[in-house]
């Protein structure tokens, strides 16, 4: 039985006058790929920063395996095991590409001494060449993070966000800016990762995320408007009225 | 915004194939040994200088400005008051001395014990304030610590400033120093910054040193990768008060006053200025701006009363064309090469 | 005078006070809400414009012309240092702007210290300001009653200029959010150019209104940097109405406190700040997240 992960009850996001998001009440089952979607202004990052923890509902409420952690603040979120790539890369701009990844492993310990040597907790060195293989950017270790092409700053986070080991991991278009290459390899990683821990994404482009998920999530004007497999989505007349004009 | 130590560039197993020249080889075996490095160079520097009291500042600035970069250079962290911090210490260890009647030695662990408590204050206060507050609350807390001094005057002496610091000797395992020796003085002095510089440099090496500048190049993906941000900056904040405090309180054995400017806003700003142009987020970079601010007031004020205006002019000239300081400018042309 | 007489007078000496420190929060604030950027030359300008006002007025014997022509003055000095100096700084982080008015204020208060000497000059209320009036509670004085006045209409016209005009709008727009105002083709750099000269026109203005009743001399904006800051801080960046509510507070948490408890009463704007940290960081009208 497969008990969802993570749980947004009734969230809804108010900015002074305009309503953000509304109701959205969803479950996300752990070890599936679900994707968020919804034309652009649906409310999808509005979402999507609540549930990785950058933005606090004005009302609701998110359980992350049972547990309500509503409120908690950003850094917590890493520590439960939510690991985030953000919409406009976010990486240690002039720290090398390795280090970038070494020190979001570094979290992994809880206590660390100040007069400790860094350079000395060779297993997490080991671990950040070994991640940054697996995005494809083992060469780039030495160079500063900055001086990455765009879709390779883009592997970058995700190789940070794996850093933590993270049940949950979410990621904001992570396509975005990418060429149709890189987009390719981008899915081609995402479900691969998605075998082995629970992934949400969020995505404007539907064509990307129908072939991969095993679930979708419909937002529109800020409310859940459909949610279910691509084949559900697909059929769904709501959706198709939204979209109209947009190849499904 | 800061330049960066070349060891981050180099991992521990050796740097990026390719040729690397006799220089830059030369500059790796510095900064790998850098605590010693600097050490050395300051144990030369009494006679490199024109007088023993110029050194004795290059000495204590040179400090003040390591405490200082901690938080500026490494954290990004802009405190405009720092001067509070530096005064405290003077002003802890001074009345320890004139009305506790403590020896030396105790006086020194109260001027920074001192410093790091309104250091933790102040920290506390001016991180929960929002960002671009941060400069702001710095200087007014600090302002408020210069008033607060400036009128308990029956321990700090007001105005005039805390007088009859004398520390004439000091008695070191058996050893009677004469500490009122210029060659001597600077010396002892120049053990307690070594050992602050030992420690400011294994705190910068370690995983706490990480964090830090990963606070300073991007606050939301520290924070996403699950550091306490605000927690690090506090604890960065109190470590910098009490070096920046062992700075002052150097200094009050030094002089053996305390003058009250120590507090105020201009020695704030003095050491922005030295952090900025030596190079900020170097180990080297504060001590070079020390010596660099330090001698051009020298060579300043032999021909010129205005020599304020001397270095507001330089310290402009630097933040519109070579923000990365002197230090900072040679290792990245260095990098560059 | 009764008891409640004393405190109402303390008040009104308070809002006097608080009105210098309106101007120079809404001069910061303006700037600040701009161009994003702190300026800690704020009160070398304050300085700068109580000596042009008193050197003006000593020249011409003319206060009025000398309170026409020290915002010129000064709004034309915030020009320039705009111009060449923080404009090149646009895009490379927040502190190296602030970095540069600081060390501009150095230069600014020694190039005053060169030009008129370190002791000050010695100033004089102009005659038709002189003398106190009868406010119904007691007799207070007419040059801090008028202080009040004209930070009231400063502050009048600054709120019709900002809310009524197109200028204004475009300000409001660029407060709120700067990319738009630039992606609209609206010429952006102008106006940075032109609120920043504002912004040092009004401290420049509040120098020389207060020179007739405080010393001027070069370290005269220093303390008054600090205690601008206060009230920025109390009410919230970038914002208008909480430089006026803040500024108001401020000097009358001043004056009170110098009735009561002299010896803390440069104390109490401090503990007053550090209250405002503790319980709404943001400032009493700052938005939440700003630069957060």
């Amino acid at each position: 039985m497969n008990s969802p992960i993570l749980v947004a009850e009734n969230i809804g996001v108010q900015f002074d006058a305009f309503t953000a998001l509304k109701n959205v009440s969803v479950a996300f089952k752990a070890r599936q790929l679900t994707a968020v979607i919804g034309p652009n202004g649906a409310g999808k990052s509005t979402f999507f920063n609540v549930v990785s923890g950058s933005l606090i509902p004005s009302t609701g409420r998110i359980r992350f395996n049972g547990q309500d952690i509503t409120g908690a603040k950003q850094h917590e979120f890493a520590r439960m095991g939510i690991a985030k790539s953000f919409q406009i890369t976010n990486v240690f701009p002039q720290l090398t590409v390795g280090e970038n990844v070494r020190l979001a492993a570094q979290m992994r310990r809880s206590r660390f001494g100040l007069l400790v040597p860094r350079q000395s907790m060779t297993d997490l060195i080991v671990l950040a060449e070994s991640l940054l293989e697996r995005v494809g950017l083992a060469k780039a270790f030495h160079l500063p993070a900055r001086d990455l092409a765009h879709g390779q700053q883009r592997c970058l986070e995700i190789a940070m966000a794996l850093a933590c080991d993270p049940k949950l991991l979410l990621l904001d278009e992570p396509t975005a800016g990418m060429s149709p290459e890189e987009t390719l390899d981008m899915m081609d990683l995402i479900t691969r990762l998605a075998e082995e821990r629970t992934v949400i994404l969020v995505e404007h482009k539907m064509k990307l995320v129908m072939g991969i998920c095993q679930r979708l999530i419909v937002l529109h004007h800020g409310e859940l408007l459909a949610q279910g497999t691509p084949n559900d989505i697909r059929a769904n007349y709501e959706v198709k009225r939204v979209y109209l004009g947009q190849k499904v | 915004m800061s330049s960066i130590d070349i060891t981050d560039v180099v991992s521990p197993r050796g740097a990026p194939q390719g040729s690397r020249t006799v220089l830059q080889r030369s500059m790796e075996f510095i900064t790998r040994h850098r605590v010693a490095a600097v050490i050395a160079l300051l144990v030369l520097l009494p006679w490199l200088v024109p007088y023993e009291a110029l050194a004795v500042n290059i000495l204590i600035f040179g400090l003040f400005a390591v405490g200082f970069n901690l938080l500026f250079g490494y954290t990004g962290l802009l405190s405009f008051g720092h001067a509070a911090l530096f005064g405290s210490g003077s002003y802890g260890a001074g009345i320890a001395i004139v009305h506790f009647g403590w020896p030396w030695w105790l006086a020194i662990p109260a001027g920074v014990t001192l410093a790091s408590l309104v250091g933790l204050v102040i920290g506390y206060l001016a991180i929960r304030s929002r960002g671009i507050y941060f400069s702001m609350v710095t200087l007014a807390l600090a302002q408020c610590v210069y008033f607060a001094f400036y009128k308990a005057g029956r321990y700090t002496g007001g105005e005039d400033g805390l007088r009859g610091i004398t520390v004439d000797v000091i008695n070191v395992f058996g050893w009677r120093l004469d500490f009122l020796h210029p060659t001597t003085k600077y010396f002892v002095l120049l053990v307690f910054v070594a050992a602050a510089l030992w420690f400011i440099s294994r705190v910068l090496a370690s995983p706490f040193g990480a964090v830090i500048e990963g606070i300073r190049e991007n606050e939301r993906r520290a924070a996403a990768c699950g550091y306490d941000v605000a927690a690090t900056k506090l604890i960065a904040f109190v470590i910098s008060a009490a070096v920046c405090g062992l700075a002052g309180t150097l200094r009050a054995l030094h002089l053996s006053t305390v003058p009250i400017e120590s507090l105020h806003y201009l020695t704030s700003g003095h050491v922005v200025m030295m952090s900025l142009l030596g190079g900020m987020g170097t180990f080297f970079g504060p001590f070079v701006g020390a010596a660099f601010v330090l001698l051009i007031e020298e060579f300043a004020t032999n021909f010129t009363k205005y020599w304020q205006l001397l270095v507001g002019l330089v310290f402009v000239v630097f933040v519109l064309f070579f923000p990365r300081g002197i230090w900072g400018s040679i290792l990245h042309w260095l990098g560059r090469r | 005078m009764s008891e409640i007489n004393v405190i109402l007078m303390q008040m009104v000496t308070g809002v006097s006070l608080g009105s210098l420190y309106v101007l120079l929060a809404i001069g910061l604030s303006l700037i600040f809400g701009m161009l994003t950027v702190v300026n800690f030359a704020h009160g070398a300008y304050f300085m700068v414009g109580a000596y042009a006002g008193v050197y003006t007025y000593t020249l011409t014997g003319n206060f009025w012309v000398s309170l026409v022509a020290t915002p010129l003055v000064a709004g034309a000095l915030g020009l320039l240092a705009a111009r060449l100096l923080i404009r090149p700084l646009y895009g490379r982080g927040i502190d190296y702007p602030l970095l540069l008015t600081f060390g501009l204020s150095y230069v600014m208060i020694d190039t005053i210290r060169a030009l008129f000497g370190i002791e000050g000059l010695p100033t004089s209320t102009p005659a038709a300001l002189r003398g106190a009036v009868n406010i119904g509670i007691g007799h207070f004085p007419l040059y801090r009653l008028f202080l009040v006045a004209v930070t009231a209409a400063i502050v009048v016209v600054l709120w019709l200029f900002i809310e009524k005009t197109r200028y204004g709008l475009i300000i409001r727009a660029g407060v709120r959010n700067p990319e738009i105002v630039r992606v609209l083709g609206v010429d952006i750099s102008r106006i940075w150019l032109l609120v920043f000269g504002l912004g040092c026109a009004i401290a420049g203005l509040s120098g020389a209104l207060i020179a007739p009743i405080r010393a001027v001399t070069p370290e005269m904006g220093i303390s008054v940097l600090v205690e601008s800051f206060v009230v920025t801080v109390v009410g919230g960046m970038g914002s208008l109405p909480g430089a006026v509510t803040a500024g108001l507070l401020v000097g009358i948490v001043y004056s009170m406190t110098s009735l009561y408890a002299p010896d803390l009463a440069e104390l109490s704007i401090f503990v007053l700040m550090a209250i405002v940290l503790l319980v709404r960081p943001q400032g009493f009208f700052g938005r939440a997240g700003l630069m957060a």
